[in-house]
């Protein structure tokens, strides 16, 4: 027992000494102790030596009040000569912080003077890190969830690679230069300039609102994203918006590393606060509804009330409310939204009037939000629309497809074109043969004709004449379906619904629906169902009233009895539905689609 | 009142030992008087027996478990209150706190380990004191309302657990309170009462942490306090820890202890080692009743001084040691600060609740619920189902082979469902092999 008592006694014994000394040897002491011998070995009176000779190592603590929220800083504990010339050629961390006349340091008498003293602005003003941290990784905020590494210097543990490779360099503490430097010209901080006007040359401002900067209201506020995102988000998301977040709709753009670069930096700099701002600016600033034009929306807006006829005001209008950064007009591509090129011989005033105010009201799941503006706006840009209606120039089918279809449908015809993501329904498969060569090729060209109601495929009718398109489907036959037209059997099907629509009808309808629909199709029947993540095509929404409405019921008919060629849908006749229990589904189907009409 | 007229030199040379002997009344012990008045003249001591029973010390039969549970609840306090110092429960501030005392707090990462594995450990100890308690059969009479007490001691050691889960407001926190209380969202009736109640709010948030805050660190402890002083009290009261028949009726020895009568007025206090004994008393005939055991001493006990002091204080290096050297090598969780838009999948309780969510998974009202509530009232009614009074004191008891049976396959099912919960279940609950 004693000894038993004896051991463990021990253990806690030596457990208590080692948490001691782990919390009391630090390596700052060490950095200090190469200081006083360094500083010693060149004093040049016995009296300094000898003061150097009583010194011992303690936290070096600077409190800085006068700057910013006040706190405690000690990295001087390592850095202890930073403020000291004579170790300019030292080793990290016994070295003097460079002196830069550019920052507005002085040479006069033979010495240096800060402008930027450490007593007066701390450190973490300018470098981010951890002040109150006593060793390299807590100080330098190394640890993965401290929120302010140091700029340009840390490079967190679970930052990926590729991104931080890039992250590297003086520069970005640019962002933090501007906290107080808000001149737009200020020399010191060229890379928030560059960034700032990207943001509007690309469109940013379009959906991204900042407060004092600009108003969007699609994509989140960036107004404090610098204090809320690190540099490998912030480049990260820039480089592909779904890496971090997989349902993001902002576009992927193509900038060059330069440019990615000052847009982190200006969007580092985006904190809300700054240390140099007084509570009263402060409020001033978080009261003020006021929104500072920049130079490139003043122009447009000048030219907006400049305008004279509707029609250029809505082309200006298409400039200032920054459409482009999704959709495409010539040669402006945005990536994401249909092509406005064409858009007057594809649909009509009233057309646009409606998808203006409510975009799912023709399209239902279109991810275009729904604007507040004023129906003037929505008429001028209208009426701007409504004059794209210039002839195409001749063209090869090759050239046709590689102009009008390939920003949708790929360039390898497989349904996934540069913007497919964003489209629901998705483009066609081309390439799926077993879909194609089965379709009566009367259907598809009446898609290419009429365009497909309720989805993003538009009527190409009035664009390209009746050769054209036959050409252009000869051309996807030959390059992509490469096959064949199937003959398919004569199926017997009824042109209407021989099942009267009535409650009763419907009610049976739906009860089918729920037993065998709901696993694709969605018990809300908007093709959401559970197994619809593992199908393509996707299931149809069967909600989308201007699709339902645009299909005779002999098609609807065809679909679930014989299934549908190339998708999931089987024939349910193999299932054991009767014609009477088709007629059933289809008047629910109808049900569901009747209110919006 | 002394003969010699004060000095104040004697006084000054006799003042150490003065102070000595009025904190602590005893020399140390070196007789079986003094071992005796040791016990009952401190206050620290007194709870103890004067005698204990060698059955009672034996580290195989207790292994210590509820001295552990005890003492790891010291340990608690007295981190948990050093932690408070540092902590502010707002969800602004929270997390941060949690990186100071990662990074710039002296001792704090210490602290917050010790904390966390520490409450870890008392949860684990607690239960398996409540196994060891009830296959050696002790919650038999007198005992039984101290085995209620104990059920109730571990629940609440479960909420203290559970409350304190929520404090770093971090990913792990803030999701493994949300699935906690939707479990008990589930119940009937009160179910979205009492989530409410505890959150303040329809989901987790300023409210509901200010509320964990309070309960963790006032409310709780001060109920867990109080239980466990009933519960000690109740060990002696029901004449300590239970012994198998055989010795429970031992032939009955008049066993004399002594006490002193006041020697003067002015010593007021029982000050035994200083006096003589004036008069012998036998303890047999100053009280008498059905619950003091004090005259039913049995032959196979010793003095509590030295032995179950010793018992205690290597437990108590033990647990501390245990603690230490686990918070040395394993630093206490923390994830991204909270993000309500991003639960991770899968969100998961804490563990000692991934059982729970694991009978949850196949139905809510039963697995979160129902079933769980009949296992508590099953164990809060133990005593009063299983009258028998053989098998007390043993281990498995060859008599007690059913109620052992019965017992064993409850808390293997709850460890298994724990452990299928913990390392086999992966993204939308799925069922994932962790190797």
């Amino acid at each position: 027992m004693r000894l038993a008592l004896a051991v463990v006694s021990l253990v806690v014994l030596v457990g208590s000494g080692a948490l001691v000394y782990k919390e009391t040897q630090a390596t700052w002491q060490n950095h200090q102790k190469a200081y006083f011998a360094e500083a010693k070995a060149q004093a040049k009176t016995d009296a300094e030596r000898a003061s150097l000779d009583v010194k011992s190592p303690k936290i070096e603590q600077t409190i800085v009040t006068g700057f910013g929220a006040s706190r405690v800083e000690r990295c001087e504990s390592c850095h202890i000569a930073s403020d000291d010339p004579r170790f300019a050629s030292g080793k990290e961390p016994v070295r003097t912080h460079p002196y830069s006349a550019a920052m507005g340091d002085v040479y006069k008498d033979g010495h240096w003077e800060r402008k930027h003293k450490f007593s007066e602005f701390g450190c973490t003003s300018c470098h981010d890190g951890q002040g109150r941290g006593l060793t390299k990784a807590d100080a330098h905020g190394e640890d993965e969830y401290w929120p302010t590494p140091m700029l340009g210097y840390t490079v967190q543990a679970n930052w990926k690679r590729e991104i931080a490779g890039h992250l590297h360099g003086a520069d970005f503490m640019q962002a933090n230069c501007a906290q107080c430097h808000k001149e737009k010209n200020f020399a010191g901080t060229a890379l928030v300039a560059r960034g700032r006007e990207l943001f509007f040359k690309e469109g940013c401002f379009g959906c991204h609102r900042i407060q004092g900067v600009s108003s969007g209201t699609i994509g989140p506020d960036l107004t404090e994203v610098g204090k809320e995102r690190k540099l490998d988000y912030l480049w990260g998301h820039i480089v592909d918006p779904r890496a971090y977040t997989p349902t993001s709709v902002m576009p992927q753009f193509k900038l060059s590393d330069d440019d990615k670069k000052a847009l982190v930096i200006f969007l580092k700099s985006r904190r809300g606060t700054s240390p140099s701002e007084s509570p009263v600016e402060q409020y001033a600033r978080e009261t003020s509804t006021v929104t500072p034009v920049p130079d490139s929306v003043a122009e447009v807006q000048t030219a907006i009330t400049a305008a004279k006829t509707s029609v250029a005001r809505g082309e200006q209008l298409i400039n200032g409310y920054a459409c482009l950064s999704c959709h495409k007009l010539d040669d402006h591509d945005g990536g994401i939204s249909p092509d406005l090129t064409h858009e007057g011989l594809l649909r009509d005033p009233a057309w646009l009037m409606d998808h203006f105010r409510n975009p799912r009201s023709r399209i239902t799941d279109s991810n275009m939000p729904a604007f507040a503006l004023p129906e003037q706006d929505f008429q001028d840009m209208s009426a701007y629309l409504m004059t794209r209606t210039s002839a195409l120039p001749a063209m090869t089918p090759a050239q046709t497809y590689e102009s009008l279809c390939a920003r949708c449908h790929g360039e390898k015809g497989n349904g996934k074109g540069s913007n497919a993501i964003y489209l629901d329904p998705a483009p066609r498969d081309l390439t799926r043969a077993e879909f194609m060569a089965t379709k009566p090729r009367t259907r598809l060209v009446a898609s290419i004709q009429n365009g497909v109601s309720g989805t993003s495929m538009p009527p190409w009718g009035k664009t390209l004449t009746d050769a054209q398109i036959q050409g252009v489907l000869d051309y996807v036959w030959a390059q992509y379906v490469k096959e064949k037209p199937r003959q398919i059997k004569a199926r017997k099907l009824p042109d209407t619904n021989p099942v009267a629509m009535s409650a009763d009808s419907i009610h049976r309808g739906e009860t089918i629906f729920l037993q065998r629909c709901t696993g694709c199709h969605g018990r809300k029947a908007d093709g959401h169902g559970p197994n619809s993540i593992d199908i393509t095509p996707r299931p149809r929404n069967l909600t989308n009233a201007a699709f339902v409405q645009s299909v005779s019921d002999r098609r609807l008919f065809e679909s679930i009895e014989y299934g549908v060629d190339g998708t999931a849908m089987p024939s349910w006749i193999d299932y054991g539905l009767s014609q009477s229990d088709v007629g059933d589904i289809v008047n629910f189907i109808r049900s569901l689609n009747q209110s919006s009409k | 009142m002394s003969k010699e007229p004060n000095s104040i030199g004697k006084s000054v040379m006799e003042l150490p030992a003065n102070i000595v002997r009025s904190v602590f009344r005893n020399p140390l012990p070196s007789s079986d008087r003094g071992r005796a008045a040791t016990s009952f003249t401190n206050f620290f001591l007194h709870i103890q027996p004067v005698r204990v029973s060698r059955q009672a010390l034996r580290p195989s039969y207790t292994m210590g478990l509820g001295l552990i549970s005890f003492f790891l609840f010291v340990i608690l306090t007295a981190t948990g209150v050093l932690l408070m110092f540092y902590y502010v429960p707002s969800t602004t501030q929270a997390y941060e706190r949690m990186l100071d005392l990662r990074s710039s707090v002296a001792f704090g990462v210490i602290l917050r380990n010790m904390h966390r594995w520490a409450a870890h450990g008392m949860v684990a100890c607690v239960f398996l004191h409540m196994c060891r308690v009830f296959f050696t059969g002790s919650y038999k009479p007198p005992r039984e309302f101290n085995w209620v007490i104990g059920v109730c001691l571990f629940g609440l050691t479960l909420l203290s657990s559970f409350t304190g889960y929520l404090l770093p407001w971090d990913q792990l926190a803030f999701w493994a309170i949300t699935v906690g209380t939707s479990i008990a969202g589930y119940a009937p009736f009160v179910g979205k009462a009492i989530k409410f109640i505890l959150l303040g709010d329809a989901t987790v948030g300023q409210e509901a942490l200010l509320r964990f805050y309070v309960l963790h660190v006032v409310v709780l402890p001060l109920i867990l306090t109080i239980f466990v002083a009933v519960h000690f009290w109740r060990i002696r009261k029901d004449g300590g820890l239970a012994k198998p028949e055989a010795e429970a009726a031992p032939k009955r020895i008049p066993v004399e202890v002594e006490i002193q009568e006041e020697p003067a007025p002015v010593m007021a206090t029982a000050s035994a080692a200083i006096v003589a004994p004036a008069r012998r008393f036998t303890i047999q005939g100053l009280v008498r009743g059905p619950l003091v055991k004090v005259g039913k001493l049995e032959e196979d006990t010793v003095f509590s001084w030295p032995n179950l002091l010793v018992a205690e204080l290597f437990v108590l290096l033990l647990t501390i040691a245990g603690v230490m050297l686990v918070s040395f090598f394993f630093n206490a969780p923390l994830e991204q600060p909270v993000n309500v838009m991003h639960p991770p999948n899968p969100a998961k309780a804490p563990w000692y609740f991934l059982g729970l969510q694991e009978q949850v998974s196949y139905s809510a009202f039963w697995g979160g619920i129902g079933v769980p509530g009949i296992e508590v009232l099953l164990l809060l009614l133990i005593p009063y189902i299983d009258r028998g009074r053989e098998g007390v004191g043993r281990w498995f008891a060859r008599q007690r082979i059913l109620a052992n049976s019965v017992f064993l396959l409850f808390v293997l099912v709850n460890i298994y469902l724990i452990v299928i919960g913990t390392f086999f279940r992966g993204a939308n609950w799925q069922f994932v092999s962790p190797f």
